[in-house]
């Protein structure tokens, strides 16, 4: 069989963003391009990043004569009448955001179809969110169609729905076959009970694909039951996890730590944690809490703490550097994740590699994949405080937790997670 | 035509620095030093400085008719002796001049009597004892921190064998009353309570710059007027010191004022006294029935400056819960460390309050936010609970070896 050639379409890719999304981009690109030609697409990219084995290219780098020569011959298919999307959406941002309404035009396809100047040059400066992310999203999926019509390639797979109506696009404009790869869906950010564009472009986009990779079986099941997917056309990929370079640091206090990391937001569950701790601590008082990370609910969390009383004990960091993440780490003795609705949950298998027992919410993607864990329903604080307790007090449990987890974490490489894609990919092959 | 009685309040806090978790059991140093001893420098260049220098120069010029009272807490002592041993030695000279009347507070401006009798006394005998060293004077007058008020405190100061006790005039206890009496709790004996003139107080202490203000420009001789004006035996002034200069900038006029309010005062045949001066001159026939602890701090007049939210009420309870223990270890520097943590202004500074009191708690802080204050001090807490354990621990092993 001849080398597939792939077109990704993606948004963050670091060194600019270090968030889990564009992690998982380039450690998948890494390990697929060794097996297939692969070029990938996303708003802005690093001046000379220079990754080995597959082209990046970032629109902030993009002339205009670029896309010239497509312009005659495309036009866009989605969202025509759309003047403005008046949208603010930050996943980083510590504001709650509030969302106007979108502006129609009647008759604006042609026009709407080209790309000026300006919409390319929004792609150099400013935030890669913020409050036009619904233009960049739109002008992202021309431009991208634009690029597609210009080059050769068999397969164009979007990752998360920023870069779905691109692929949509893509699709439309090239019949190649379109791969949707779900690494987080309205549902995990928003709640069982999120509607609008985002939802409505993330279910468009997932109709209109001929596959589907979600991050786990738990986003899977999300896409077939609240997304209305078709289950056939879902495939569940694991991510990897990237070694990284462990250490121990000695505590300078002699109680255990449990540690909670991630953005303080709801779909975090970071009220649970303070439950848990609060039932732990009844029990125990051996044993300090951290919450580290910064986000909405920081100020409500420090007072609800307060009112329990668990000041003293219960510890919030504010926002880390990946430094001071990683001396945390190399000091904790228990990781707890009680995600309200976690896709995957990279941190846990970070936290893994330094080898600390997880306790972590049924409701996540690295429950499958964390065999050894000990579980519970996001919910369950009483079940949660139970295990925390029990791994403090059974030193043979915490071993066997670890143990288990080393050898969940061999397995959960980023070639293995390429194979299975390359698998969908040669499946959509005529 | 009553007396007018003028006292203020000298303090500084020692301010924490950042101290974040990973500190917690390396870093036994919980305070910003250099801030601290900055900030103790700006005020005494534009408030303690110049103001003692005006008040020796008005106790001399008028003979020693103008006469004040001081409070200065425990903690400015020591930032003064550690920082500023000149500004100190001003205080002292002012204090020499014989017209200047010290009044006793608990060391570390603290709201130990809301938490702890024992710890109370133990602080105000230490406050007793840094006074009689530094000024050799033991004061007949009690203030608590931020003039915290209520029967059972002024029963206490009764017990502890003060002659006078002072209070903010506050109007649902006063009840239609007028603050310019001189006023005794329901349980004591011999000690007499005198209310701050709320109206007269604010219009120096905050109304003085307002330029929206119907009475501003005020001069010296308007407000003496006022008070010849006042019904009653005696009108109490009870005021930060920093107002003149600090909260009050110098380009208000508040020194103009100041220096000429003496005489102006003096003018309208209004004597000076102090507050041991007033205890011996008038009578308290009227009844102060206040229950509930009152203070001069924000519109509430209660406690909820310190302790109005959850935060707040979880630090100072915390830090008090470690009273027996840090008392067990007979740490002088452990429970000297744990006591300035007791500082009412550590609490000031975890409000959540908005508004124009809001604003007030803002200028002071010097953190980013309530929620700041409350997670750094939170974390010097948890530090010196491991102190005190492993001080405990030393000890025992010391007694079971020895």
């Amino acid at each position: 069989m001849n080398r597939l050639r792939v077109l990704k379409l993606g948004w963050e890719f670091p060194p600019l963003i270090n968030g889990g999304l564009g992690i998982a981009c380039l450690g998948l690109s890494q390990a697929l391009a060794r097996h297939v030609d692969l070029r990938v697409v996303v708003p802005r990219a690093a001046p000379d990043s220079g990754f080995e084995g597959f082209e990046l290219l970032g629109l902030n780098h993009l002339r205009i004569e670029d896309v010239e020569a497509a312009e005659s011959v495309y036009r866009y298919e989605s969202f025509a009448q759309i003047d403005r999307v008046p949208i603010h959406l930050d996943p980083y941002d510590s504001d709650e955001t509030t969302v106007e309404k979108i502006r129609m035009e009647p008759g604006g396809e042609v026009r709407f179809s080209q790309t000026t100047r300006n919409q390319l040059e929004q792609f150099k400066m400013g935030d890669l969110y913020g409050s036009d992310l619904g233009s960049k999203v739109i002008e992202f999926s021309k431009i991208a169609a634009k690029l597609a019509l210009q080059s050769e390639f068999d397969i164009v797979h979007a990752h998360d729905w920023m870069t779905f109506l691109a692929g949509v696009e893509v699709k439309k404009a090239t019949g190649k076959p379109l791969v949707l790869h779900v690494h987080a869906s309205q549902y995990d950010r928003a709640g069982a009970d999120a509607r609008g564009w985002i939802f409505e472009i993330e279910k468009y986009g997932m109709e209109q694909a001929d596959a589907v990779i979600p991050v786990s079986r738990y986003t899977g099941q999300i896409c077939a039951s609240h997304y209305g997917i078709k289950s056939s056309k879902i495939h569940p990929v694991h991510n990897g996890a990237e070694p990284v370079k462990v250490f121990s640091t000695k505590k300078k206090f002699p109680e255990k730590l449990v540690l909670f990391l991630g953005r303080l937001t709801a779909q975090k569950g970071p009220e649970f944690f303070l439950e848990i701790a609060a039932k732990v601590l009844e029990r125990n008082r051996n044993v300090r809490f951290v919450m580290a990370g910064t986000g909405e609910r920081l100020k409500p969390l420090i007072e609800s703490g307060a009112f329990r009383g668990l000041g003293g004990y219960f510890h919030f960091t504010g926002f880390l550097n990946k430094e001071k993440v990683n001396e945390l780490l190399s000091m904790t003795d228990i990781y707890c994740m009680p995600s309200v609705s976690e896709p995957f949950g990279l941190s846990a298998l970070e936290a893994a590699q330094f080898g600390i027992p997880a306790v972590i919410s049924k409701q996540s993607g690295v429950a499958e994949v964390l065999k050894g864990a000990l579980k519970a329903d996001f919910w369950d604080v009483e079940l949660m405080a139970r295990h925390i307790t029990d791994l403090l007090n059974d030193d043979e449990l915490r071993e066997r937790v670890v143990q288990q987890a080393a050898k969940d974490m061999a397995a959960s490489t980023w070639d293995a997670a390429a194979a299975k894609v390359l698998d969908v990919y040669r499946s959509l092959m005529p | 035509m009553p007396d007018l009685c003028l006292y203020f309040q000298v303090h500084q806090p020692n301010r924490l620095i950042p101290y974040d978790f990973f500190r917690i059991g390396e870093h036994a140093y919980y305070e910003d030093e250099g801030l601290n001893g900055e900030i103790l420098s700006k005020v005494a260049e534009k408030c303690y400085l110049p103001a003692n220098a005006m008040f020796t120069k008005a106790i001399q010029e008028s003979r020693g008719r103008f006469r004040m009272a001081l409070s200065i807490s425990g903690t400015v002592i020591e930032q003064m002796q550690r920082h500023r041993p000149d500004v100190l030695r001003s205080f002292q000279d002012l204090v020499a001049t014989g017209n200047v009347e010290l009044l006793a507070e608990t060391y570390y401006h603290s709201l130990a009597f809301v938490h702890s009798k024992k710890e109370f006394e133990r602080q105000v005998e230490l406050h007793l004892d840094k006074l009689e060293e530094v000024f050799h004077i033991r004061p007949r007058i009690f203030r608590n921190t931020e003039l915290i008020y209520n029967n059972a405190i002024a029963a206490q100061a009764e017990t502890m064998g003060f002659d006078g006790i002072l209070a903010e005039g506050v109007p649902w206890v006063l009840n239609g009353q007028s603050p310019d009496y001189l006023y005794r709790a329901p349980q004591v004996c011999q000690l007499k309570t005198l209310l701050r003139n709320i109206e007269l107080s604010d219009d120096l202490g905050f109304r003085f710059s307002d330029r929206s203000w119907s009475e501003w420009p005020l001069t010296p001789e308007k407000f003496a007027g006022w008070i010849k004006r006042a019904p009653g035996d005696v009108v109490n002034l009870f005021l930060d010191y920093e107002s003149i200069g600090e909260h009050q900038g110098r380009d208000s006029g508040v020194f103009e004022f100041w220096e000429r309010l003496p005489d102006a005062v003096l003018d309208e045949d209004v004597k000076w006294v102090t507050p041991s001066e007033v205890v011996d001159l008038f009578r308290a026939s009227k009844e102060y029935d206040c229950h509930w602890p009152t203070s001069w701090a924000d519109a509430e007049r209660d406690l909820s400056a310190w302790m109005g939210n959850v935060m707040q009420q979880e630090a100072i309870a915390k830090i008090h819960k470690l009273e027996e223990e840090v008392l067990a270890a007979k740490d002088a520097e452990l429970s000297h460390a744990w006591a300035k943590m007791q500082t009412s202004d550590h609490f000031y500074w975890m409000s959540t309050k908005r508004g124009t009191d809001g604003s007030v708690h803002e200028y002071f802080s010097p953190y980013g936010s309530p929620y700041d204050a409350y997670m750094y001090f939170m974390n010097a807490l948890a530090d010196l609970q491991i102190r005190i354990r492993r001080s405990l621990e030393a000890r025992a092993m010391m007694d079971g070896g020895g």
